[in-house]
């Protein structure tokens, strides 16, 4: 059962109901076994591994409480943290440092014995893992307390909107929300639907459609320059629609349930520098990285060499968690990368925009700025979409040849699609776009929505739900939902 | 929450009243009606000479009907091996004592693993023949055909042919490019194939096929379609031998082999093709007159 089908629909609704219907003791029991049996029917056995990684946390946060000095304290977060990355080592990457000491070992002419292990992924696993660790660390910093409730601590670890691809959320934030009686509110059911619905939209209209196209050039090992460059820019598309679509899905059924998470996207597209792109991008990993890896890797330091070295550890760690891969952690170092030079050279660009009379029109010099982030976002993603490191490198050169940004040879790349496809996709892109725009302009595209009149409202909807039911494709699974 | 109800409601009608007349093109398109042949033959079965298996190539392949023969097509685009067996398995009953089972050969046979569609599927096999059969599936295939955004898309294709990119016409640079694109689907095909080891099963499948063929008693004949040069010079013996022949000829069989794919009274007539791998009513009107006569002179149907 995943987010995109009618049996996750029946199954929410069911949900929601039964929520309301019940009184609020219950109704932890009742999210909890709708979130493990969720899981259940995505990951099997491995829904062993959530409780058992559940209980491991819950004592171990109680402990670290019950610790009387700091140094206590810390030596039992650090064997907590230690024992749920051993588990997320173990599932997620042993296979990856296992071919990496072969092809070492190959490359010295030494003796590796281990072969390759059979180890599937559970689905989740760096989510929960995440929210494990800072759950701990908030104790240790005594900004939380251990939770003593081991079913609202379970549906924390487990809450099913939320699960599969965050948003990453804080101890602080969700379990106080578990425990207040939510009442029923026409404006959390409204808005949680809409939210839904438009998930629905951007994953069906959008990335489920381009995701045949992409891969259609990034399988075929003869695809041109212009076709790399067009297919990474539409990956990037794909890729914020998917991962963002996953987060309206969740956020909008957790509203149903009186529930509020964390924004994860702010249009990270039209971001201005690669800065401003990651405080849009995937919010709640952000956040988590800078609380929990940067700003302790920054304690003390004041050089500002220092603090690159921490920057280019905080997005090398960013990139080992997307992926068991080198490719990933190439794309971590680019971004590393990006953000030491952009910092470095803050000064000489804001001369440069000055030199060129750039920043006299500061809509152009904003536009030129969205334009540049996004190039360079696109380059790293070459990386990020790639099979192999050799891929990714031949495929890279290929983005960076001039010849592949002829004009010319990007019209003619656009016949990876169907003349028909692009017709359809163009028309959800600009929606989708219309829908961002009237976003920058207000706080919110529904409030502006619900301002106009009821015909343009419900015309709004209704193309929604036909969109969807018509032109919406299916079968493809969340990018994200793999890591 | 009666507000929300009401909204709900009319979303809901106007969507559906919307949806309706989609959901009504896209019943009545080729698309979704391509197993009208066999549903058709479901309802009024009766004994046949030949029956033909295979994907797109035998599905465009064969007009017996001038021959005076009674003809059963079960082929289907992009139909595997496993639902030939399936569909044979289903209908061979029908066949004559004396008829002879066409198993036709392609560059996709031993590659093509994938039933993209098993929808077409529903209303003529046995549900337990479905992999993989879900109950919401099936309702919404049958009702819901519309919800099918692939039908959808394929059914509007259908109707404006002409909606395409001047280069992904059929006869664009005299058919080349349709044989280039299609040579890179089926050297994708292959590499997947290949690396999930989905050729050893697709062999054994086909083995199985033609096991059952003999314990049944039904006469077997493979063949292989013509196709034009165009096609031809991106599939010449070299490719061919890679992707068909190298799994075919170890097996050593019994069965006579027709292949008519580089015939030179197709393969230089673009007038017999609708594009460079598909014949049109006259050329298969023509392919078949020939494979009936080849047939009869080898001694069958008598």
């Amino acid at each position: 059962m995943t987010f995109i089908s009618i049996e996750f629909l029946l199954f929410f609704a069911v949900i929601v109901f039964a929520y309301y219907s019940i009184p609020h003791r219950w109704r932890w029991v009742l999210l909890l076994a709708a979130s493990y049996s969720f899981y259940a029917s995505l990951s099997g056995y491995f829904v062993f591994l959530l409780l058992t990684s559940t209980a491991f946390s819950y004592v171990t946060g109680i402990l670290i409480e019950k610790q009387e000095t700091k140094k206590q304290k810390k030596k039992v977060m650090l064997v907590g943290i230690g024992v749920l990355l051993f588990f997320l080592g173990w599932f997620k990457y042993f296979n990856f440092v296992n071919d990496s000491l072969r092809a070492i070992s190959a490359y010295l002419n030494w003796n590796y014995t281990i072969p390759y292990q059979e180890i599937i992924l559970p689905i989740a696993i760096s989510f929960y893992t995440f929210q494990a660790v800072s759950y701990l660390v908030d104790i240790y910093r005594g900004k939380l307390k251990a939770e003593r409730h081991y079913g609202y601590f379970s549906i924390y670890f487990a809450f099913f909107p939320q699960l599969v691809a965050g948003p990453i959320e804080r101890a602080k934030k969700l379990l106080p929300q578990f425990k207040v009686e939510q009442t029923l509110k026409y404006e959390n059911l409204s808005y949680g639907m809409k939210r839904i619905a438009w998930g629905f939209f951007k994953k069906t209209l959008i990335a489920d459609r381009l995701a045949p196209i992409v891969a259609s050039v990034y399988d075929n090992p003869d695809a041109t320059g212009s076709q790399i460059v067009l297919a990474t820019i539409l990956f990037s598309v794909q890729l914020y629609a998917d991962f963002s679509a996953l987060s309206d899905i969740a956020i909008g059924c957790a509203r149903m349930l009186g529930i509020k998470l964390t924004e994860n996207f702010k249009q990270p597209h039209f971001a201005t520098s690669i800065g401003d792109f990651w405080n849009r991008w995937h919010i709640t990993f952000s956040t988590w990285l800078r609380d929990y890896i940067f700003v302790p890797l920054c304690k003390g330091k004041k050089k500002r060499s220092e603090i690159y070295v921490a920057i280019i550890i905080t997005f090398l760690i960013s990139g080992i968690w997307h992926g068991a891969a080198w490719s990933f952690v190439l794309w971590g170092l680019i971004h590393g990368f990006y953000r030491v030079f952009g910092d470095h050279t803050k000064q000489a660009r804001g001369k440069m925009a000055s030199f060129t009379y750039l920043d006299r029109n500061p809509t152009f010099h904003k536009w030129v700025k969205i334009a540049i982030t996004f190039l360079l976002v696109c380059f790293s993603r070459v990386f990020f979409r790639s099979d192999s490191v050799t891929a990714a490198f031949t495929n890279a050169q290929l983005f960076l040849t001039p010849s592949s940004w002829r004009p010319s040879g990007i019209i003619d790349a656009f016949e990876i699609f169907s003349l028909l496809d692009l017709a359809i996709f163009a028309f959800f892109f600009v929606v989708m776009q219309l829908f961002h725009h009237v976003e920058r302009k207000n706080a919110s595209t529904w409030n502006w929505l619900s301002q106009r009149p009821v015909f343009a409202r419900y015309a709004v909807y209704v193309l929604i739900v036909v969109s969807v039911l018509v032109f919406g494709a299916t079968g493809q699974g969340f990018v994200y939902g793999g890591f | 929450m009666g507000r929300l109800f009401i909204k709900l409601t009319i979303i809901i009608t106007v969507a559906l009243l919307l949806f309706l007349p989609i959901n009504n093109f896209v019943k009545q398109s080729r698309s979704y009606n391509i197993n009208d042949d066999i549903l058709a033959f479901k309802k009024d079965p009766h004994p046949v000479d030949i029956i033909n298996l295979g994907a797109s190539h035998s599905m465009y392949g064969y007009y017996f009907k001038p021959t005076g023969l009674s003809h059963l097509d079960l082929a289907l685009p992009a139909q595997t091996i496993q639902y030939d067996f399936k569909l044979l398995k289903e209908y061979g009953e029908h066949l004559k004592p004396n008829g002879v089972v066409i198993v036709s050969i392609s560059q996709l046979t031993f590659i093509n693993s994938k039933d993209m569609d098993v929808g077409r599927y529903y209303e003529i096999l046995d549900h337990s023949e479905i992999e993989p059969f879900s109950l919401v599936d099936y309702y919404r295939y049958l009702y819901f055909p519309g919800t099918n955004s692939e039908i959808f898309t394929s059914a509007l294709s259908s109707k404006w042919k002409g909606f395409k990119w001047t280069s992904h016409q059929s006869w664009a640079n005299d058919g080349k490019n349709y044989a280039e694109r299609k040579t890179e689907f089926i050297e994708e095909q292959y590499r997947e194939a290949s690396a999930n080891d989905e050729i050893e099963q697709n062999v054994q499948q086909f083995q199985e096929l033609l096991e059952y063929c003999k314990d049944q008693g039904y006469q077997v004949v493979l063949t292989m379609e013509p196709v034009h040069q165009t096609y031809l010079d991106h599939f010449d013996e070299q490719a061919m031998e890679r992707l068909v022949f190298q799994y075919l000829d170890p097996l050593n069989l019994d069965v006579p082999f027709l292949n008519y794919m580089d015939d030179p009274r197709f393969s230089d007539n673009q007038d017999y093709f609708i594009d460079s791998d598909h014949l049109n009513s006259e050329g298969r009107k023509k392919y078949s007159w020939i494979v009936y006569e080849e047939l009869k002179s080898m001694g069958y149907f008598e």
